[in-house]
């Protein structure tokens, strides 16, 4: 038997073109305009942090935006979605070099879990 | 890449250094670690190896017994079991045995009925306490034997007299069971894990004791401050996500998972229409699961090898005493552990989790409460759940699956091993099988188990606290996969792994889509491809041609699922994780990179090693949550069901001598009982070994012929080449052993007449049944005896004669008038053809008695010397040492004199070594191996001989081993339906012959096989050492086809001993004795 998978179906790369009628000179993955829109807001509301005052037209938002963008989806593939890639970056930051001594995790442990032998 | 084919794969590729004999091109190096690994994985420490002790003397305990023994202080009847023993525990018992050694080895147990043996503690033969008094020089040996042992456990309890004194202390109280039996060495209170904290306990008297005689000194008593432990965590531990085990569920606060185990299914050597078969009916399964989330977790478990031991030496009645200086049957056992153990021998566990129901707020909140009062899950949710779940019984319980509720404990002990993922697994839980952990044992070693990562780091570290080990686990995830054919051509994909020889555990998270939610899924994401091509269009651009490529495929896939069955349209959408373990680091690493090699060069799989390595490793265990949402692989149930990680290739019985281990798709130990036909499943004990020359049969043969003599097994090897005759220099078979060399006996011991023994009456039932029986039984002797004398005469006269018509007659009806009793010999054939009135009679009656001039034919002629095979040696070899073999191919005309008279030597040598076998106990064990049996083909008396002693097997307990260089002598002789057990050793040079032994094999011929034939025991071309294995395919008594490499290097100086090359019989020659020595 043959078998193989539905993958490539789902590997099909698709690319935000430009509104009708101007074609964007870049094509790039729609995920990474959504990834680029929640990333502006969020610089900007660092940025209200440090400084409490909005610019109209954040420059350095969008210009990081555009930079942490593209540097996220240098990792990405069809097996390594955008959420993956990010959810890895922020649970496995700590560092990068390994470090002289281990970080503990907590251990995780099962010795309170009930048992009972018959269901019912 | 297509090169490779899987293994087992036959495909009509040419595979010479493929298919199920293929080795990946790091095999060679992979297996050298195998041998110097002898710590990892199935785990250090781990399976104790059970000790045996020596039969050794009665120890004579008077109840005025002075000597006082440790523990003594506590007063209990049950301290005294193995009361005396005590002291002299620690050192080994073996000394005590020497003096005593029986000079003639007895084969004990002799009138016990076999099949006892397969009950370990089934109550006693009505005939051991007689058979005690019996034999003397067995008795006391017998009744010293460790207290596990049969004979013991049964003896007080049936007889209804008083036992001994002397033997109750040895004897084990008739309540136990064999199941659990104590372990013979461990006197010690059986302990729990809870109670580990023992030895600081013990050390706390001796420091009170220090401290006081400080205070004596000092009068200011110092306060000690316990030094402050720090933990950096906020929280050192985490609870598991699931809270309750109920019955085959488990609980988290979500969600209701019921849990299957999987039992291993038969892969390699089985026609491709049942394997599709099987991977139809598991996709089935599957697709019946629809709309449910299911955990696949393969786990390992490391072979018990103590368990075995102990298996075998419940079965070994009466094993070969031991001789001085010599490995003693303990010593053999051990031996054999040890060899276990090294060899990193795991064997699979596959479970599956079904998780099917959503629990609500409210019952997660009643289970909260109830709780904190020591309840748990409130009953009327679990019996509503109770209901739900039986429809998952019937899917998984019909064939394909034949999957069957978790016991508690294996989800204790699946928990376990996923928390201490690739780590050793906890010890004692197998070696010692009454030691079983109570209820939540194993869950609160889970405390002991801390986890380490390195910030992006590609493995994760374990550490048990209690043992001090220190493990790494590299956890990956299956990404691309090209596809696969899976019968054909690949190996089922997460079955795969198991040809590295270290374990890994595998988990794979799916969501089973039924038809409707896999369309949908589908429909959407062809929308959007549509769209993007509109897309293309609107903007006046060339659209990538994998759009509309894409786009199409999704119809065709949508296509099918709409309008084929279910099977066809359910999707398994998951993530499927391999985890790789290593004691250090770089090791994990290596292991992984292999692993990724192999998948990637093999099966076309891309196996991906990504970061966050502590949340992959999480999701492991049951209940976790899953680790991210990368590498979900999509496909239909069919491939899912194609992974198939329950696929193992075991072969042989659980209860028999070590012999090999499995080497297709995976390793597992060999054992070969070759008794256990007979005695359990109650069919013929004929074996048969094929193989070209130089395949290794004769040293199988000698092996198995070894192995069964150390248990005690009368054993009778014909080996007309002679090489076996130096196993009876083994010093430790050396007094029980003799050999037979047929070319220089006395004249009449091949005479025919009496090879063939006459029934006794006492072999049938009484009755008229019987005595019907017996008469026909007494007059197929006789007939048969006519058979072969007829034979003989026509192989003694030259093969012009032979072939006249009138001969034939002549001899027959000479035959006719020598009365067929055993007491007849050829002479009277002679005599009786002199007297015929007929010169051709005359002539052939001179003929004879010229023949009757050669030294050799001397043999036949006269009677047999009394005594000559005894049932007294343990093993013996025949050998006809200086006899030239004619060659089967060339006319018997051209063969020389001597040639011409190796023909009916070896004929009559057959029924010799089998007439000893007659001559003991109907139900001792015995086993007979016959090297060189193709020269009994074309003989109707050859045919006869075989299935008699197929037949015979049964009833007289025989193991009969008979090897062969061509397949085509056993079939012809069509006693293919009679054989028992089948090796099948290399054959390069001829196609027929191998689809010949694939035949007997009951292996599909045309299908590829052959090629594997071809390939067993490979040598490496590149490399100038001599093959150090051989490997086999073996088909054992339940139809179990499997490759499996002979491996007896266990066995102290066997395989010096087995050597059959030119250069190790002369190298040998200063040091083995040669043959004439040996003669008895």
């Amino acid at each position: 038997m043959r078998l193989r998978t539905d993958d490539d179906i789902y590997r099909a790369r698709l690319v935000y073109l430009g509104p009708p009628g101007y074609t964007l000179p870049v094509h790039l993955p729609y995920a990474q305009y959504g990834l680029f829109m929640l990333l502006v807001p969020l610089y900007m509301f660092v940025h209200w942090l440090f400084t409490l005052q909005v610019e109209l037209f954040p420059a350095w938002e969008i210009a990081l935006a555009i930079v942490t963008t593209s540097f996220v989806f240098r990792y990405v593939d069809p097996d390594r979605p955008a959420r993956m890639v990010i959810h890895t970056a922020l649970t496995d930051w700590r560092r990068t070099r390994e470090p002289a001594a281990e970080q503990r995790d907590p251990r995780l442990v099962g010795s309170r879990i009930r048992i009972r032998e018959e269901l019912a | 890449m297509s090169s490779h084919y899987a293994p087992g794969s036959p495909a009509g590729q040419s595979a010479a250094t493929q298919g199920d004999a293929a080795q990946s091109v790091g095999y060679a190096a992979e297996l050298e670690e195998a041998h110097h690994d002898p710590t990892r994985a199935t785990s250090p420490g781990h399976g104790g190896v059970g000790v045996f002790q020596a039969p050794r003397p009665l120890q004579q305990r008077t109840p005025t017994d002075p000597s006082p023994t440790a523990g003594t202080d506590i007063d209990s009847p049950f301290l005294d079991l193995f009361g005396a023993t005590r002291p002299a525990r620690s050192t080994p018992s073996r000394v005590a045995t020497r003096e005593q050694q029986p000079t003639i080895p007895q084969q004990l147990g002799a009138g016990d009925p076999p099949a006892a043996s397969t009950a370990p503690a089934a109550p006693p033969a009505p005939a051991a306490p007689a058979e005690v008094e019996r034999s003397p020089a067995g008795s006391p040996r017998r009744s010293t034997r460790v207290p596990h042992q049969i004979g013991e456990r049964l003896a007080p309890t049936e007889t209804g007299a008083a036992p001994l004194p002397a033997e109750t202390g040895a004897a084990t109280p008739p309540v136990e069971t064999g199941a659990a039996d104590p372990p013979p060495a461990d006197t010690t209170p059986r302990r729990h894990p809870g109670e580990r904290s023992d030895p600081d306990s013990r050390d706390a008297p001796p420091s009170n004791r220090r401290s006081t005689g400080r205070r004596d000194r000092t009068t200011k008593p110092a306060r000690v401050r316990p030094p402050k432990i720090k933990f950096k965590d906020r929280d050192p531990s985490v609870e598991l996500a699931i809270t309750e085990i109920a019955g085959h569920l488990t609980f988290t606060p979500n969600t209701v998972t019921a849990w299957y185990w999987l039992p291993e299914v038969r892969w390699a050597f089985r026609p491709d229409a049942e394997r599709e078969a099987l991977l139809a009916a598991i996709s089935e399964q599957y697709a019946g699961l629809a709309g449910f989330r299911l955990h696949l977790r393969r786990t390992t478990r490391p072979f018990p090898a103590d368990e075995w031991a102990r298996t075998i030496d419940t079965h070994t009645r009466a094993p070969l005493p031991d001789v001085p200086g010599t490995p003693s049957w303990a010593d053999h056992l051990v031996a054999a552990q040890r060899h276990l153990h090294s060899v990193n021998h795991a064997e699979g566990q596959t479970y599956l989790g079904v998780t099917f129901a959503r629990r609500s707020l409210g019952d997660s909140l009643v289970e909260r409460v109830r709780r904190s009062f020591g309840r748990g899950v409130a009953e009327g949710e679990r019996r509503k759940l109770g209901r739900t779940v039986e429809q998952f019984d019937e899917v998984l319980g019909a064939f394909g699956m034949r999957g069957r509720r978790v016991t508690t404990p294996e989800l204790e002990w699946l928990l376990y091993r996923s928390v201490a993922l690739c780590m050793a697994p906890p010890g004692r839980l197998s070696p010692v099988t009454d030691g079983h952990w109570e209820r939540g044992d194993l869950l609160a070693l889970t405390e002991q188990v801390e986890r380490y990562r390195t910030p992006y780091g590609s493995t994760v570290k374990l550490v048990n606290r209690m043992t001090g080990e220190e493990g790494h686990v590299a956890v990956l995830a299956v990404g691309r996969m090209e596809p696969l054919e899976i019968p054909e051509r690949h190996e089922p994909w997460l079955h795969f792994h198991e040809r590295l020889p270290w374990p890994m555990e595998l988990s794979s998270r799916v969501d089973i889509l039924g038809s409707g939610d896999s369309f949908r899924n589908l429909e959407h994401r062809l929308r959007m491809i549509r769209s993007q091509q509109l897309d293309y269009a609107e903007h006046g651009i060339d659209a990538p041609p994998e759009l509309e490529r894409l786009a199409e495929r999704a119809l065709v896939i949508g296509d099918e699922m709409t309008t084929g069955l279910p099977v066809e349209s359910a999707r398994a959408h998951g993530w499927h994780r391999l985890a790789v373990g290593g004691r250090t680091r770089e090791e994990c690493l290596e292991r992984a990179r292999r692993l990724i090699q192999l998948y990637s060069r093999e099966l076309r799989v891309s196996l991906q090693h990504p970061k966050n390595q502590d949340w992959l490793a999480r999701e492991f265990i049951p209940g976790e949550p899953i680790a991210n949402t990368g590498y979900v692989r999509r496909m239909p149930v069919n491939l899912f069901a194609a992974a198939l990680p329950q696929a193992a290739s075991t072969v042989g019985d659980r209860r028999g001598d070590l012999i090999g281990r499995t080497a297709g798709t995976c390793r597992r130990p060999v054992f070969l009982d070759l008794h256990f036909p007979m005695e359990v499943r109650e069919r013929s004990g004929l074996g048969v070994f094929v193989a070209e020359p130089g395949g290794g049969k004769s040293t199988l043969l000698g092996a198995l012929g070894y192995l069964a003599a150390r248990r005690g097994v009368q054993v009778t090897l014909l080996d007309p080449s002679g090489p076996l005759a130096r196993l009876c220099a083994m010093p430790e078979l050396a007094p029980y052993a003799r050999v037979l060399n047929l070319t220089g006996s006395e004249p009449g011991t091949l005479a025919p007449y009496s090879l063939i023994p006459t029934p006794l009456r006492s072999e049938f039932s009484t009755g008229d049944a019987g005595d019907r029986e017996f008469e026909i039984a007494v007059s197929n002797a006789r007939a048969e005896r006519r058979m072969l004398v007829q034979d003989i005469c026509m192989m003694l006269v030259p093969p012009q004669v032979a072939r006249e018509a009138s001969t034939a007659t002549l001899f027959r009806h000479a035959v006719r008038q020598v009365p067929a009793e055993e007491t007849a010999t050829l002479d009277d054939v002679v005599a009786t053809l002199g007297k015929l009135d007929d010169d051709a009679g005359r002539e052939l009656a001179n003929l004879l008695l010229d023949t009757a001039e050669m030294p050799l034919a001397m043999l036949f002629f006269g009677r047999p010397p009394a005594g000559l095979l005894g049932p007294d040696a343990t093993l013996t070899v025949i050998t006809m040492a200086g006899l030239r073999l004619p060659d089967l191919k060339i006319e018997r005309e051209y063969w020389s004199a001597e040639e011409a008279l190796a023909l009916p030597m070896l004929h009559t040598a057959h029924r010799l070594a089998v007439r000893r076998c007659y001559g003991g106990s109907m139900s001792s064990r015995k086993l007979v191996g016959l090297d060189e049996a193709h020269f009994m083909e074309g003989w109707r008396s050859g045919r006869s001989f075989l299935v008699r002693l197929a037949r015979d097997s049964r009833k007289w307990n025989l193991a009969a081993l008979v090897a062969s260089q061509n397949p085509k002598d056993i079939l012809g002789l069509d006693v293919q339906n009679l054989v028992s057990t089948v090796f099948v050793g290399r054959i390069a040079e001829d196609e027929e012959i191998a689809s010949e032994a694939l035949r007997l094999l009951r292996v599909p011929v045309n299908d590829g096989y052959e090629a594997t034939l071809a390939s067993l025991s490979a040598a490496d071309s590149s490399s100038a050492a001599r093959l150090g294995y051989r490997e086999f395919v073996m088909r054992d008594v339940d139809g179990r086809v499997q490759k499996v490499r002979v491996d007896v290097s266990y066995v102290d100086g066997l395989l010096d001993h087995l050597d059959t090359t030119p250069a190790a019989i002369a190298a040998a020659a200063g040091v083995l004795p040669v043959v004439a020595d040996l003669e008895a």
